[in-house]
């Protein structure tokens, strides 16, 4: 049994290692406006009003798939939420040395305000077509083509898929990745090789809860809320909440992208991540080690300035706990999504799609073929940039799910769930 | 037989002498294959089989940086030309080209207005800032004094032309040709007259949405 390790001190020691690592190679005067002038800082706020059927949501430790259930007896429900505050921190360092430090307060997070990213980037001049860069620290492997800035927000769309939903409660590492791109005509080839720790448990919401749709973010020092199997099993087992940024094997994990950028344009990037999770760690306090490892595929087609297509494909498989005598662990779940997104910009207003599949398939000795999972959701989505500042979004999803493990607490396996939510997003 | 050897050259000479009297207004427009204007597109023209009118570089052009964007997105400058960065923002640009044309960097700090480039060789030199992606522009180095770009209704507008024939290049940042230009011969009297151009542009590639 492993004693695991919060980032709390290493984080911060990764990350001044890294600052002291580059910055004798790019000296130069830090102005006190590029570390704490206007562009240096800056505040986030998502407000909304949400109305929603259907189960109880999973971060109310339920089955549902989205941030928001109905009421008690599934009918709709309708609330104002104060969604998500950020405070985001960009210091310059030098020509080539930055810096990226996000706060949040997320509605349902366990505190009040957490970290959510805490990077190094480094980015010397190209090279004639060749361009290095590199970053240290909290942050997210480049996975979704959803997500954009410094907060790491879904660009014109409020919940992202169920793929980068996942990426965005459980994908999220402390680690050191570079990335080396080669320009080929008006075409570039990039590559990418991280290292990192801390992403141990990756897995553990996607096995016991399956798929989900949702925009809460993993943050440093937070947990997540499982689903409930069984009340015996999280007093005795495994902890009710997930902690997504914990060491528990001291074995390092590794991630690998490539992408190629063609002149058309489409985009066409494949990763890899594997974390090296041992399934038998496991701490004190119940957090497990997930050995879990994917490959992701995407497409981005920009038809022209106004319109594009962005496509995922996710396929993996994470295992968790001890092997019986024919070598099955406890849980055993291989998972799989897709989805494709078209948008549209029609002056200040983009209009979005997007299509969701998704299934698990458990083989292990606690959640067995039975538990499996199938499903799809439709996304539509209204962006209306009203000034710099300012944006409303509106968006109705529906899911529809087959999932097992339902069975366990007496609810029906198949459930559908339909959110409407209106939301102004404000950026200062 | 003499005075037929010298008929050629009376027929032919009124010709040559009336055409640099017949200068005037030439008019590209230019138009994608469905209808769109083509705006920021560079044309050029070289008379055929004489040397090319010289601009000389009379002035310091301007590439500024404010609100984090290149102003303007396409700048046309003569070979020999003093170009300007003034940076306008509250923050610092790192701006740089490493075109065959011109290979530079610059590092402006926040609001550094006195930084000058000497661009001495004809091409296109595309402009970068390393600390923000989102920020491209072109400037077009032209070794001709005959160079127009295409306004917001994509008309590229030459006050005074000799009548050609003319060789004319027109260049466009995202113009699906080799090197992004395309060249063609205009026969004589295109002056006066409005030159239709249909152009295929490849969709601009998508800013780095890098986290």
């Amino acid at each position: 049994m492993a004693i695991g390790r919060t980032p709390h001190r290493t984080t911060w020691l990764l990350l001044f290692a890294a600052l002291l690592a580059f910055a004798p190679a790019s000296p130069a005067r830090a102005e006190l406006s590029d570390l704490f002038g206007p562009k240096a800082v800056a505040v986030t706020g998502d407000l909304r009003i949400v109305a929603a059927d259907g189960e109880k949501s999973w971060t109310d430790a339920g089955f549902g798939k989205a941030r928001f259930g109905g009421g008690d007896d599934l009918d709709w429900r309708l609330r104002p939420v104060a969604t998500e505050a950020e405070l985001i921190w960009q210091p310059r360092f030098s020509w080539t040395l930055s810096g990226t430090v996000v706060v949040a307060a997320q509605h349902e997070q366990q505190h009040p305000v957490d970290l959510i990213e805490a990077f190094i980037s480094f980015k010397p001049l190209p090279d004639g077509g060749t361009h290095i860069s590199g970053r240290a620290g909290l942050m997210w492997p480049q996975v979704s083509l959803e997500h954009e800035g410094a907060n790491w927000q879904v660009a014109d769309m409020i919940t992202p898929s169920a793929i980068n939903s996942w990426i965005g409660e459980e994908v999220k590492v402390v680690g050191v990745e570079a990335t080396v791109a080669q320009d080929i005509g008006a075409a570039q080839l990039s590559g990418t090789l991280g290292v990192f720790g801390f992403n141990d448990t990756a897995g553990a919401l996607l096995a016991f809860r399956g798929w989900a749709m949702h925009d809460l973010k993993a943050t440093a020092f937070g947990k997540q809320q499982l689903s409930a199997l069984d009340e015996e099993m999280w007093e005795y087992d495994q902890a009710p909440k997930t902690k997504p940024l914990i060491e528990i094997d001291d074995r390092p994990g590794f991630y690998g992208r490539l992408a190629l950028r063609m002149a058309a344009p489409v985009t066409l990037s494949v990763n890899y991540y594997q974390n090296r999770g041992v399934p038998e760690a496991v701490t004190h306090a119940l957090q497990w080690g997930w050995n879990t490892r994917f490959w992701n595929f995407g497409a981005r087609i920009d038809i022209d300035e106004d319109t594009k297509i962005l496509a995922q494909a996710l396929t993996g498989t994470t295992e968790m706990g001890f092997e019986n005598d024919e070598g099955v662990y406890w849980v055993e779940t291989r998972f799989r999504s897709a989805y494709a997104r078209l948008s549209h910009r029609l002056g200040a207003v983009t209009l979005s799609g997007r299509a969701d599949r998704f299934g698990t398939r458990e083989r292990g000795t606690w959640m067995q073929p039975g538990d499996s999972e199938n499903g799809w959701a439709a996304t539509f989505d209204a962006d209306w940039k009203l000034s710099k500042h300012v944006n409303l979004l509106g968006e109705v999803l529906h899911i529809d799910s087959d999932r097992g493990t339902r069975v366990r607490t007496g609810v029906d396996p198949h459930q559908s769930q339909t959110v409407v939510q209106f939301a102004i997003r404000l950026g200062f | 037989m003499r005075a037929l050897a010298l008929l050629p050259t009376v027929l032919v000479a009124p010709m040559l002498i009336a055409s640099p009297a017949r200068a005037g207004e030439l008019v590209v427009q230019l138009r994608t294959p469905s209808g769109g204007v083509v705006r920021n597109a560079v044309v050029t023209l070289y008379p055929a089989g004489r040397p090319a009118p010289q601009a000389p570089p009379q002035r310091t052009y301007q590439v500024s940086q404010k609100d984090i964007q290149f102003h303007p997105f396409v700048l046309i400058v003569p070979v020999g030309a003093q170009v300007a960065f003034p940076n306008f923002d509250d923050i610092r640009h790192h701006v740089y080209s490493f075109s065959p044309a011109k290979k530079f960097e610059l590092k402006l700090y926040a609001r550094e207005q006195n930084r000058t480039v000497k661009f001495d060789k004809a091409g296109a030199v595309p402009l970068g800032c390393n600390i923000h992606d989102q920020m491209t522009a072109f400037i077009k180095v032209v070794d001709t004094g005959l160079s127009a770009l295409s306004d917001a209704n994509g008309r590229a507008v030459f006050a005074n032309v000799p009548d050609g024939p003319f060789i004319a290049r027109i260049w466009h940042p995202y113009l699906r040709a080799p090197s992004n230009q395309m060249e063609m011969r205009w026969s004589s009297g295109v002056a006066r007259q409005i030159q239709n151009v249909t152009l295929g542009l490849r969709t601009p590639p998508p800013v780095s949405s890098d986290y």
